[in-house]
């Protein structure tokens, strides 16, 4: 595990070294930063608190085929998930990669999903730490921080005049041996650095809320009348769950064109009505409370009780992006004393 | 030697007029351009403007919605709401960037065999002034 | 400026009628530059209402989300008003609701509210920054001021207040049982500038534009969710039966998606503008809408949300509309 530190002139070096690398690194394309693969070095920006869309996108596209077929004999062609090239994330927060940890709980329960595995073993994750957290962060109620190494391969402080790399997996090594000459070796100087800007990040996180105990305080809510007071106002869209990095469902179709078809499946969401519409015409989930309630209720009880984790992170994407000011913090402190 | 665009239109012609119309022009042996697929609807106030849309992106490159006369439509009314709406899809069309050569319409009555493959000439020269229609069609990206 | 003490006594005399359900208005967010719109059903709730430049959401749009169940036999379904409180853009989504049946004029109590322009959180958020608690703001003659924590900052209007309210044509309700505050004065006129200037592109141009912008859409649905004017049960975006738009999000279907709502939304748009708002993506979505709203003036010279008497434009005809184009 290796310390490297490198000047900001040269991060376009640092990245054109990494050719055997198919990079996905966040850029600013039409008023929007987003990580998308990266064909010119010169592209990327660093300079944002946190993308809007969560790199999920890179593991879990929003559309993905499953496999393609032909109408009219028995041929499927199997888009056998091959190994895919290999990877590099580049520049994610500590949040959005722990996102990928929790969820992965998922994909590799009892049904392994080959799609996801394929890209997440083809992956070195290079994180990036946050030295200024938004207003809405609260990564560290939840088991995580601005610095975290946890679930990184390789993380990447900002120190103003100069970037500061430390390895923490040999992916990350090996990754760093690709880099060759852009990096020089980094310091104590760097290293204390790194460290004060990690705890100072921790300090400026301005919200937080005491985990404990919610988990076992949502069961018995189940047919409480406060649902219906936090989702009076809900438009029932699908903004929170499709920029949260935890939020994993998916909706599963078929689409042909003449005799081609193929089985896509794309990202869905509890928060549409549609979502547990029955055949039938029934639908155990008809109003926004009981959506509402199912949300909040899986990350912060039913997850954590079968996989032991609280399926959120504590980015804040949900609160930054709700249009109507529905407020995750607000509703779990309002569980708590209820 | 390249080949020349053949654009693909297809038409939406109402029952009562426009497709005895083009049938006319069919008896009576008056050529019109092959480029034309012809759906029959009821009346042209049937057409809901997101046929068209469906249409472009599946693959047309333009097309063209026929009706009776004003004032003589055979549900009485049909036509003067067809009229309302493709006025205005044609100019929603044309602020996404949809040439409005590709949104066409026409009143050709029963008797009007040759004014039919008029119409269909007309449109066709203006769809393949214009090229194929690329914008949104579904091109099974990442398929 | 509106009283607040005023807004709160007449909601709450409201809310003790016996034939009051329910009172959509806004609250103080939990932070940042937007209100939280909310729901109260008992009249002491009232004392959290607030109206200042921070209430954004369109209130009308509340009353065509609650949902409809079905009433467990034996019961009668609550058909007792509901009450909104709204300012000028919000009032034009219940006069068009009115003019397409979603409900009748006796089934609410409008408290309209004169209303001064209200914040873009873009352009606050390019000065303050993401703030953790939430902002007052207040405007005074042609000055909005801005409280965030302890400081306090002056603006002119075109600095701070969104786009929409910049070029206003109707600050005051159009139509109120009750109205708060007195009347403002219109501040400017609408001269439809940015859709001439668009139009005025290429279509290879525009449609290069779209290409970028409809790219970036991720169908979260959040625009036709908050648009007051979207309320069909079963929409025709996410109709599975038949299914006109695929769910899958590449560029086609993407363009047909936003193609489908301006379409749906040509003759009935009010421009409240919050589907441009909501829009995680910052799609200029309004761009199309406007588009349409324009024409819809110069051919049929109609403005829907204005007359509570007038027909859907679409379900009516003039024999004298335009044809030039038709053949």
């Amino acid at each position: 595990m290796g310390e490297y530190k490198f000047s900001k002139e040269n991060l376009g070096k640092v990245l054109e070294a990494l050719k055997d690398y198919k990079v996905y690194a966040p850029q600013k394309k039409a008023d929007v930063v987003r990580f998308q693969e990266l064909s010119d070095p010169s592209e990327i920006t660093l300079e944002f608190t946190n993308t809007n869309v969560p790199p999920k996108e890179i593991m879990f596209p929003q559309t993905e085929t499953l496999f393609r077929f032909k109408v009219g004999g028995q041929d499927i062609e199997p888009r056998v998930p091959e190994p895919t090239d290999k990877m590099l994330v580049f520049g994610l927060r500590p949040c959005d990669a722990r996102a990928y940890s929790i969820v992965d709980k998922l994909w590799q329960w009892d049904f392994i999903d080959p799609y996801v595995k394929n890209r997440r073993e083809s992956s070195t994750i290079v994180g990036f730490a946050c030295s200024e957290p938004c207003a809405n962060c609260f990564c560290t109620s939840l088991g995580g921080g601005p610095a975290d190494e946890e679930n990184l391969d390789a993380i990447l402080f900002d120190l103003g005049e100069v970037f500061y790399l430390k390895t923490i997996t040999e992916k990350g090594d090996e990754f760093v041996q690709k880099c060759g000459e852009a990096l020089e070796s980094a310091g104590d100087v760097e290293r204390k650095n790194a460290q004060a800007q990690g705890k100072e990040a921790i300090e400026k996180i301005r919200r937080s809320i005491e985990v404990e105990g919610i988990s076992e305080k949502l069961p018995g809510l189940f047919n409480d009348a406060i649902w219906k007071e936090f989702s009076s106002r809900c438009l029932g869209c699908g903004i929170c769950t499709y920029l949260c990095p935890t939020c994993h469902c998916f909706d599963i179709q078929d689409e042909t064109e003449a005799l081609d078809g193929r089985r896509a499946r794309m990202w869905d969401t509890c928060m549409f009505a549609e979502y547990t519409l029955h055949a039938s015409g029934h639908n155990p989930r008809p109003t926004r409370a009981e959506r509402t309630r199912n949300r909040i209720s899986h990350k912060y009880s039913y997850f954590p009780e079968k996989f032991g984790v609280v399926a959120c992170v504590g980015c804040g994407r949900c609160i930054n992006f709700c249009p109507v000011n529905i407020d995750i913090l607000d509703i779990l402190g309002k569980v708590k004393e209820a | 030697m390249s080949e020349e665009f053949e654009p693909r239109v297809v038409a939406f012609l109402c029952n009562w007029c426009s497709y005895a119309g083009a049938d006319l022009a069919g008896t009576s042996r008056i050529h019109y351009l092959p480029n034309v697929r012809i759906i029959r609807v009821m009346c042209s106030g049937r057409v809901n403007p997101l046929f068209l849309v469906n249409a472009l992106q599946q693959g047309a490159d333009g097309v063209l919605i026929s009706g009776c006369h004003p004032g003589d439509c055979h549900y009485l009314e049909g036509n003067y709401y067809a009229r309302r709406r493709f006025v205005l899809m044609r100019k929603l069309l044309e602020h996404i960037g949809v040439e409005p050569e590709r949104v066409n319409m026409s009143w050709v009555s029963a008797s009007e065999g040759a004014k039919f493959a008029e119409v269909v000439e007309k449109t066709v020269e203006g769809v393949k002034a214009v090229g194929p229609m690329n914008q949104f069609r579904r091109r099974q990206i990442n398929w | 400026m509106v009283n607040q003490e005023e807004l709160r006594n007449k909601a709450k005399e409201v809310l003790e009628r016996e034939d009051v359900r329910r009172l959509i208005g806004w609250k103080r967010g939990t932070y940042g530059f937007e209100a939280a719109p909310c729901v109260i059903e008992k009249p002491e709730e009232a004392v959290n209402l607030i109206f200042d430049p921070t209430c954004v959401q369109n209130s009308a749009s509340f009353i065509v989300l609650e949902e409809k169940l079905p009433v467990p036999r034996g019961q009668e379904p609550d058909t007792r008003k509901i009450a909104v409180m709204v300012k000028g853009c919000d009032s034009r989504a219940i006069v068009q609701h009115i003019v397409e049946k979603a409900y009748d004029r006796d089934d609410i109590v409008i408290l309209g509210i004169p209303c001064t322009g209200v914040l873009d959180r873009r352009k606050a958020e390019k000065v303050f920054g993401i703030i953790e608690k939430p902002a007052e703001a207040s405007t005074e003659g042609d000055k909005v001021i801005v409280k965030v924590g302890n400081e306090q900052k002056e603006f002119e209007r075109s600095e701070i207040l969104m786009d929409k309210c910049l070029r206003c044509r109707h600050p005051n309700p159009v139509i109120s049982d009750i109205l708060l505050g007195e009347e403002v004065e219109k501040w400017a006129d609408d001269d439809f500038s940015d859709v001439q200037e668009f139009e005025s592109k290429s279509p290879k141009d525009k449609w290069s534009f779209w290409e970028e912008q409809f790219s970036k859409c991720i169908r979260c649905y959040a625009c036709r969710n908050v648009c007051p004017m979207c309320y069909c049960i079963d929409c025709v975006v996410t109709k599975l039966r038949p299914q006109w738009t695929r769910r899958s999000t590449d560029i086609s279907e993407n363009t047909v998606y936003h193609i489908q709502r301006a379409w749906h939304l040509a003759g009935r748009c009010i421009e409240c503008m919050e589907c441009e708002r909501v829009c995680p993506m910052n799609i200029p979505i309004m761009t199309l809408n406007r588009k349409m709203t324009l024409e819809v003036k110069q051919m049929f010279d109609y403005e829907p949300g204005l007359d509570v008497e007038a027909k859907p434009l679409l379900a009516s005809y003039n024999p004298q509309d335009p044809e030039e184009y038709i053949m």
